[in-house]
């Protein structure tokens, strides 16, 4: 029974918790801008407005695709926080992105056509040194399962700085800011409308907002995992990886897809494969 | 309770003259004003918005762009019109190429004078919006939710003055979109709508004692003739229309066909009777300006 009550506690508070980090991260940036800013709970009534107004599609089955994008990413989250296994979570992760892809080509305008292909061409840049990061904890902790990877007798940070360092590369990414804020974006980047969710509205939009709210706790979470071993320093480390990618946001403008590419697969094959070659030849 | 005065979205568009009304859009974002204080966010899509601020006098280029925004933004949603010009045309009101204001082409909720507007006023005229947006969200719950306040009924005979004058109202935007104002419902007579009470079945829907909406059936053979769905143009796009079909539908259980017919430019009707499952399966010519579009739909299909 505890395994349910623990899916139970991450379905209602990783919305929760991501929704009033969203919020936090646009006071920051306000702050950082010298603005006021909007409140705290501004995320939620978003949300709360989306699913009052009326719901246009050009599709209806846009939405159906919208549905297995958040039920895929809940599932995802489900099994990570859970302790199950990380291989696993990294497909069904990136299953849920696929969906999200497929209902930005189904919605079929210009502007959605883009912002897809983009997110796909992020995609094919994040994905390496995700999966990297898999090889290298078990690599370090002989085990695919999170729980086991979580309960290793030191932080991974000690063997893997490299690894952590390539997925702080691709952060902005995942949370959808400058410099990789490419395929859509919460600030005004307009030449693209708002690419791939430009053609969602009403309750279908307010469903990827939620999505992404789970996205972003799955993705802190994984970082997380390097600095297990000491709960309370593994929060505050991940918040403040999550700073430092609203920082950043802050600080670069959006860079060319090209660019966005090659640097992460730069950075991962000197980080994360280097890491890891080095682990390989060393002795333990 | 309704979240929409906590995070109006908006969309600008800048219609033309200056520019000088637009600046100060912009400045509104800035440090100094800092919109996003309220859940402001320009977001520079019209599907996301919940408001849409025009600057500038429309011109004879931009009319269509206009009206498509604004067809795009899914409601509820209010229209500001920011700056002289964008309320009336303002120094640029006789120019040969000038419409006018923005209400020449899109029904406006809030005007905001000034030249150029001040980003004070503009917030102003923002926080003012808002509770416009809020009216019209309670009307949508209204109509959608079918909560008390709307009925739907058969009508009588002494329903037919009100619903001639519904009529010839609803009407009009077919006659302009053919540029036909001899279209058979706007000549009607009150003693033809009165005749028509022998033979056909008159349903109407009613909110605050008022007639908003109305649909007339008879059957021929085994075919049911649906005719004349008209809705109240200030309560059109809240469901009201589906609610009248789907209604008159269940009133004739016998009937094994639905008939609709429409004009060929309007697709608005088309693609609502395809909504409801009816398929075109002829056109006929009426007069020079306008074809006839039969649309038909089978029973027992849909009866699961």
């Amino acid at each position: 029974m505890n395994i349910f009550l623990n899916i139970l506690l991450y379905v209602v508070l990783a919305p929760l918790a991501g929704g009033l980090l969203s919020g936090l991260d646009r006071k920051i940036t306000a702050r950082m801008q010298s603005r006021i800013g909007p409140p705290i709970l501004q995320p939620f009534f978003d949300v709360l407005k989306l699913i009052q107004k009326e719901s246009l599609v050009v599709r209806r089955s846009q939405n159906f695709y919208i549905g297995f994008f958040l039920i895929l990413v809940i599932f995802t989250g489900a099994l990570f926080f859970t302790g199950k296994d990380i291989l696993l979570v990294i497909f069904a992760f990136t299953l849920a992105g696929i969906f999200f892809v497929l209902a930005g080509f189904k919605a079929s305008s210009p502007y959605s056509f883009i912002g897809a292909q983009r997110e796909l061409l992020q995609m094919m840049a994040y994905e390496p040194i995700i999966i990297l990061s898999a090889v290298a904890m078990y690599m370090v902790t002989r085990s695919f399962y999170i729980s086991d990877i979580v309960s290793f007798s030191r932080p991974l940070i000690y063997y893997l700085p490299g690894v952590l360092f390539g997925l702080l590369y691709i952060l902005a990414m995942k949370f959808r800011k400058s410099p990789f804020d490419l395929s859509t974006s919460h600030h005004a980047h307009q030449e693209l409308v708002k690419g791939i969710t430009t053609e969602f509205s009403g309750r279908s939009l307010a469903m990827i907002e939620v999505a992404h709210w789970y996205e972003n706790m799955l993705v802190l979470g994984f970082i997380y995992l390097f600095f297990a071993r000491s709960p309370l320093a593994g929060v505050v480390l991940s918040l403040l990886a999550y700073f430092l990618v609203i920082l950043i946001d802050n600080t670069f403008a959006r860079v060319k897809w090209q660019l966005a590419l090659l640097s992460s697969w730069l950075m991962t094959l000197i980080f994360g494969f280097g890491n890891i070659l080095i682990l390989f030849i060393l002795p333990k | 309770m309704s979240y929409l005065k906590r995070s109006p979205w908006v969309i600008h568009y800048d219609a033309s003259s200056c520019n000088g009304c637009d600046i100060e859009v912009l400045a509104c974002l800035t440090p100094v004003y800092d919109l996003e204080r309220f859940g402001i966010i320009n977001t520079g899509n019209p599907k996301h918005a919940d408001i849409f601020l025009v600057t500038g006098s429309v011109n004879e280029q931009n009319k269509e762009v206009i009206q498509n925004i604004y067809n795009q933004m899914p409601e509820p949603k209010v229209v500001l019109a920011l700056g002289i010009c964008a309320t009336s045309g303002g120094v640029f009101r006789e120019c040969y190429n000038v419409s006018g204001g923005v209400d020449k082409i899109i029904p406006v909720d809030v005007y905001v004078p000034g030249c150029a507007v001040r980003p004070e006023a503009i917030i102003d005229g923002v926080i003012r919006g808002l509770k416009i947006l809020e009216e019209k969200h309670k009307k949508f719950q209204a109509i959608s939710g079918g909560k008390g306040e709307l009925t739907i009924a058969q009508a009588g005979i002494q329903d037919a003055g009100d619903i001639l004058e519904l009529q010839k109202l609803a009407y009009q935007s077919e006659a302009e979109l053919y540029n036909d104002f001899s279209l058979s419902p706007l000549t009607q007579t009150l003693e033809q709508l009165e005749d028509d009470f022998k033979n056909k079945f008159f349903l109407k829907s009613v909110m605050h004692d008022k007639i908003i909406g109305s649909v007339r059936a008879f059957m021929e053979g085994d075919t049911c003739h649906i005719g004349r769905l008209i809705v109240h143009p200030s309560y059109q796009n809240y469901g009201l229309g589906r609610k009248l079909m789907r209604e008159i539908e269940a009133y004739f259980p016998q009937a094994g066909r639905f008939e609709v017919f429409t004009g060929h430019k309007s697709r608005r009707n088309i693609y609502f009777h395809q909504r409801l499952g009816y398929k075109i399966f002829k056109r006929e010519r009426v007069s020079e300006l306008r074809d006839r579009v039969f649309m038909e739909k089978f029973a027992n299909k849909d009866r699961k």
